[in-house]
């Protein structure tokens, strides 16, 4: 109980809420690039059908870690773009590595969402939404991967902090308090998705009608 | 015919000198006078002369032309007004050149020039903090014995008990992508958090991203200088040593070299170099064993610079080649000519490489086949404790899954790993066992959940009555299998973080590759696509699968 009151009057809390927000902006450029490029793809869908399906399977299959790795070996650190210096830290590998799952999401969904306004259901459509909220969800928990490329984000804190006590259940400790931070958030995301969800589906009698 | 003559004055001085002085000369400050008063002698007479050696050339000039890095703090920079260099390589240079009766003219090199310099003749000598390491050999001649030995050093917190790799096994230790000691690192149970860039580490160490770094010695030397830094973090142990060793052309240059060799073996001696390397505050030990070495009666004479006994061996980095590997280069040099390129395959070519690369393709489909079982062993277990009507089980069952469904993927990988190595004592085995567990644990609990609410919607539809039998139990099953599938694709998908808990799978060994290899583009590209081939192979499994087991549903939807 001690050991608990140390880890939480020490600076983890601060620093592991701190460490959370690079996830949240890795995850944020992430989305923003998978709605950009998937919007793309879904605009591209009907005029080269093949092709977009084929990039489409092959970025739903690409595991992130390996294309985190990946990039931060063929993509140059640093490199000139119409004349400016563009300069690549390793939260944008970060994001980047997991661009690929947010635009087969993007693309997957946005088709589904299409389909049901073709349907003439507007609410099926708008189930875009909560599913962008969950897809942010699922990429604020994958982001935790660029701890493997020194990015200093929540699950970095976490093992850090672990780092310091000799002990099992010290250590147990501090990573408890890590997943209930991020336990926090994914089923505040959720609870979102859900209340989004019964918002945004129509009530039982009009199902049939839509 | 006047430049003939002079040739063959010159060769048969050199050979007259030098008979005298292989047969005379005992002490190396003897050979050292003998084999410059010779040199002296040819000046000017053979300045003009080509064919000369570079000796004669540094002495007809009165300038010795010494490669030395750009920024390499403590070994090569540029001093406050700019006018000149500081540092242990360019002062080495200094005191060769004095005793050469020249002055230093210091050309810029770079880690990846430092030996074409040579070979185009840019400079007489390089002195720039350079490996001398067997495959580099081939490429310049190196003067022994060495003038320096760097190794990798693990850094770490003052206060932290560190002195073994046992103190820091299983831990997480930064390091660059491609670093030389990255392969011991992890054979020893560390976790790699890798950089692009070296010089991120100092920065990582003081905001506290890494609590251990592990690096050359002579690199991380100026940061630990640096009260800010140096007064928390401290060098623990090295390991991994490499000798530096001056370079001269492997051409035109027996003489300087021999030059070179005898004044090494003087400033060992005499612990000039010693003195050099601590007035400029740079790691020492090794100058001191040294110092003792050429001071002792066996490496008193010029004939120690051919003995084991005195002189280091280079580091031999030249691992054997596989039995295929001129296959290989043959197939390599097609592809150039064909399509003007051609991909590194250092896990083909050479035999350590070519090891590692099996075992880490054999791991990796272990790891795949165990997390996909244990994905689907714990979705049946966690689905028939969800599908009970017990509420105390579910609310457990509930918990459990909550949990760690809350844990970000990584963390539960080395949260299972630190359990594991509690348990048993760390070996890529244990590391394996435990992401095949942790793997299966995420993907199962989810997909026994998906069980869980199938059971109770089938309760809802009436069809099952509220308690729990065997059929109910199937048919959750079937109704939940979209989601199983998806599950076991997912555990497939991310069997590759395993590799930062020390699992020895393909990316893992990959990496492990790239320390000692180049070709890291390759490499990389292949384990992507190895790895989208992998979850690819599951997806079309899982799609056979689903048919097999739910043709009425696929009849359906067709």
């Amino acid at each position: 109980m001690n050991n608990l009151k140390a880890v939480l009057t020490s600076d983890y809390p601060a620093e592991l809420l701190a460490g959370m927000v690079i996830n949240f902006q890795i995850s944020t450029i992430a989305l923003a690039l998978g709605l950009v490029l998937g919007v793309l793809f879904l605009v591209a869908g009907p005029v080269v059908p093949r092709t977009v399906n084929t990039l489409t399977g092959l970025m739903r299959a690409a595991p992130t870690f390996v294309v985190m790795f990946f990039l931060m070996n063929i993509v140059p650190q640093q490199f000139q773009v119409f004349g400016i210096d563009i300069l690549l830290p390793p939260e944008w590998i970060v994001a980047l590595s997991l661009a690929p799952y947010a635009i087969a999401y993007v693309v997957d969904n946005g088709r589904a969402a299409i389909e049901g306004l073709r349907a003439g259901s507007r609410s099926a459509a708008l189930l875009f939404l909560p599913n962008l909220v969950r897809a942010f969800t699922v990429l604020v928990m994958s982001s935790g991967v660029g701890v493997a490329i020194g990015v200093n984000e929540g699950v970095a804190v976490v093992l850090r902090e672990a780092e310091k006590y000799p002990a099992l259940g010290d250590q147990m400790l501090v990573y408890a308090v890590g997943v209930f931070a991020f336990g926090a958030f994914f089923q505040i995301g959720f609870a979102c998705v859900r209340l989004m969800m019964r918002f945004l589906s129509p009530p039982e009698g009009n199902r049939v009608s839509e | 015919m006047t430049r003939a003559a002079l040739f063959l004055v010159t060769l048969c001085l050199q050979i007259w000198v030098w008979g005298i002085a292989t047969a005379s000369a005992e002490t190396p400050d003897e050979a050292l006078d003998e084999l410059l008063s010779a040199a002296r002698v040819q000046v000017p007479a053979a300045c003009d002369n080509p064919e000369a050696d570079r000796l004669i050339r540094i002495l007809c000039s009165g300038r010795i032309r010494v490669g030395v890095r750009g920024h390499y703090p403590f070994f090569s920079t540029r001093n406050a007004d700019q006018t000149d260099r500081v540092g242990y390589d360019t002062d080495v240079a200094r005191a060769i050149a004095r005793r050469l009766w020249v002055a230093p003219e210091w050309v810029h090199v770079r880690a990846a020039t430092r030996i074409s310099t040579l070979a185009e003749d840019g400079a007489d000598v390089v002195i720039a903090t350079m490996g001398h390491n067997t495959r580099r050999d081939g490429q310049a001649r190196f003067i022994r014995p060495h003038y320096y030995r760097s190794e990798t050093i693990v850094v770490g917190p003052g206060e932290a008990d560190i002195s073994t790799w046992e103190d820091i096994s299983g831990q997480r230790i930064c390091t660059t992508i491609g670093n030389y000691a990255n392969s011991n690192l992890v054979s020893q149970g560390l976790r790699l958090t890798l950089f692009r860039d070296a010089g991120r580490l100092p920065k990582a160490l003081d905001e506290q991203i890494c609590r251990l770094v592990a690096h050359d010695d002579s690199f991380l030397a100026s940061y630990l200088a640096d009260p800010a830094l140096g007064s928390r973090f401290e060098p623990k142990f090295g390991f991994d040593p490499v000798p530096w060793g001056m370079a001269v052309a492997q051409t035109g240059s027996d003489d300087l070299a021999r030059v070179l060799q005898l004044i090494s073996q003087i400033m060992h001696r005499d612990g000039e170099l010693l003195e050099l390397a601590r007035e400029n505050g740079i790691f020492n030990q090794f100058l001191k064993d040294q110092n003792e070495l050429w001071q002792s009666p066996i490496c008193a004479t010029t004939a120690a610079l051919a003995d084991p006994a005195c002189v280091l061996p280079a580091l031999d980095a030249t691992p054997p080649p596989t039995a295929f590997a001129d296959q290989v280069k043959l197939i390599q040099h097609r592809m150039e000519a064909l399509f003007g390129a051609a991909p590194a395959l250092p896990m083909l070519s050479s035999q350590p490489a070519f090891d590692l690369f099996i075992a880490g393709i054999v791991n990796s489909i272990v790891l795949v086949i165990g997390a996909l079982l244990a994905t689907l062993v714990i979705a049946l277990l966690v689905g028939l404790l969800a599908a009970l009507p017990n509420r105390l089980t579910r609310f457990l069952t509930w918990t459990v899954v909550s949990t760690i469904q809350s844990s970000p993927v990584i963390l539960t990988l080395v949260v299972a790993g630190a359990v594991a190595n509690a348990i048993f004592t760390y070996s890529p085995s244990v590391a394996l066992g435990s992401a095949i567990v942790a793997l299966g644990l995420m993907n199962g609990c989810n997909a026994g959940q998906a069980i869980g609410e199938a059971a109770n919607s089938l309760r809802q539809d009436g069809q099952h009555g509220r308690g729990f039998s065997l059929p109910l139990y199937r048919e959750a099953i079937g109704r939940s299998l979209t989601q199983i599938l998806s599950f076991l694709i997912n555990a497939a998908k991310g069997t590759p973080i395993a590799s930062f808990t020390g699992a020895p799978e393909l990316l893992s060994a990959l990496t492990d590759i790239t320390s000692f290899a180049a070709g890291r583009v390759t490499t990389y590209s292949l384990v992507l696509v190895f790895y989208i081939a992998v979850v690819f192979c599951v997806v079309w499994a899982c799609d056979a699968l689903r048919k097999r087991l739910d043709p009425q549903k696929q009849e359906n939807r067709a």
